[in-house]
């Protein structure tokens, strides 16, 4: 009877079947691949991108107070800024902010303790597409923490 | 060097020749699977079906080096592995290329110690440095299309050096630095 049975399944491919059934059942469905250059996928809420300046929204002022505490909060010490003080302002103007990316583990410890408010000056982008030829130009300077990463062209 | 390659002038055939061997090139670039750290997750994820490395010509990952063409080296290279590495890099046929994915084999990421490479590009030539820690998948295909465009601006069979940006350090071996 056993071997019955056996026969009658090697015979009917039985086996095979039951495999190709499984394939069949998600040839249906439509595919789920992201066209990624076409078609961006949000990000999730709290994402941590690239670090990136804000200006005030209104006048384009800046709101980088020139406090230091990214510079100290940042475990790899990767921030380096300066800034001097003019006789007319209240608050310091902001000379240099360079950010070494190269080494960055985007931990978001220097955004957390930017102290300015309502406008955070030092925040985490939402950007993630950094990709360069030369180690030299991971090193940010104060333009690149205002705008974002620019897309680099290749050039011989 | 092989038989055709950096030997001839500019002229109608060997410029169209160029373009196509290019395009070949650029549009089936097989990686050396070198995952090491956590970068090595995001680079599995990067060939599965959501992302699907495939659509740029790169999901065949060879197990050997002999059969790869781009080597991504995803994660912390330590300086017992650096020899390996670069063995397996001499091993590649030419035309060979490197991304370098994520912090840590840019520049060595949050491990300033003893026993990390400060940075892969201390002993392979990297073509692509790809920042995140780890970077997204989407940034893994983004560096894969800076590299297509960088292929597709190189000299196959034109008479011009071919130019590698290595940073400021030559390639070196790790035993050689004292």
């Amino acid at each position: 009877m056993q071997n019955l049975l056996k026969f009658f399944k090697t015979i009917f491919l039985i086996d095979l079947v039951k495999g190709m059934w499984v394939t069949l059942k998600y040839t249906p469905q439509p595919a789920f691949t992201f066209q990624y250059p076409a078609e961006r996928r949000p990000v999730a809420p709290r994402f941590r991108g690239v670090l990136r300046l804000q200006v005030e929204p209104e006048t384009g002022a800046q709101t980088c107070i020139v406090c230091d505490q990214c510079a100290k909060a940042c475990p790899d010490d990767l921030i380096d800024l300066g800034g001097h003080r003019e006789p007319g302002l209240k608050i310091k103007v902001l000379d240099y902010f360079d950010f070494n990316l190269s080494r960055c583990s985007f931990c978001g410890l220097c955004s957390e303790v930017c102290p300015t408010k309502p406008i955070k000056a030092l925040i985490m982008s939402e950007d993630y597409e950094l990709g360069s030829y030369n180690r030299d130009l991971q090193i940010l300077r104060v333009d690149e923490m205002y705008d974002g990463v620019p897309i680099e062209n290749y050039s011989r | 060097m092989g038989l055709i390659e950096q030997r001839f002038d500019d002229n109608i055939i060997t410029t169209n020749l160029d373009k196509i061997l290019n395009w070949a090139r650029q549009s089936s670039l097989w990686p050396l699977g070198f995952g090491l750290a956590c970068c090595a997750i995001e680079m599995m994820a990067a060939s599965a079906s959501r992302f699907d490395i495939s659509r740029f010509g790169a999901e065949v990952f060879r197990a050997s080096p002999r059969q790869a063409d781009l080597m991504i080296v995803a994660g912390t290279v330590t300086k017992k592995m650096a020899p390996v590495l670069r063995r397996l890099y001499d091993q590649m046929p030419e035309p060979k290329w490197v991304i370098s994915m994520g912090s840590c084999s840019n520049a060595g990421g949050p491990f300033p110690t003893y026993s990390v490479l400060q940075g892969v590009d201390k002993i392979v030539p990297v073509d692509v440095y790809i920042s995140g820690c780890p970077p997204r998948p989407e940034a893994l295909l983004y560096g894969l299309m800076r590299l297509q465009d960088k292929i597709r601006k190189e000299n196959t069979v034109l008479r011009k050096a071919r130019v590698i940006k290595s940073g400021e350090s030559e390639p070196v071996l790790v035993e050689d630095r004292g």
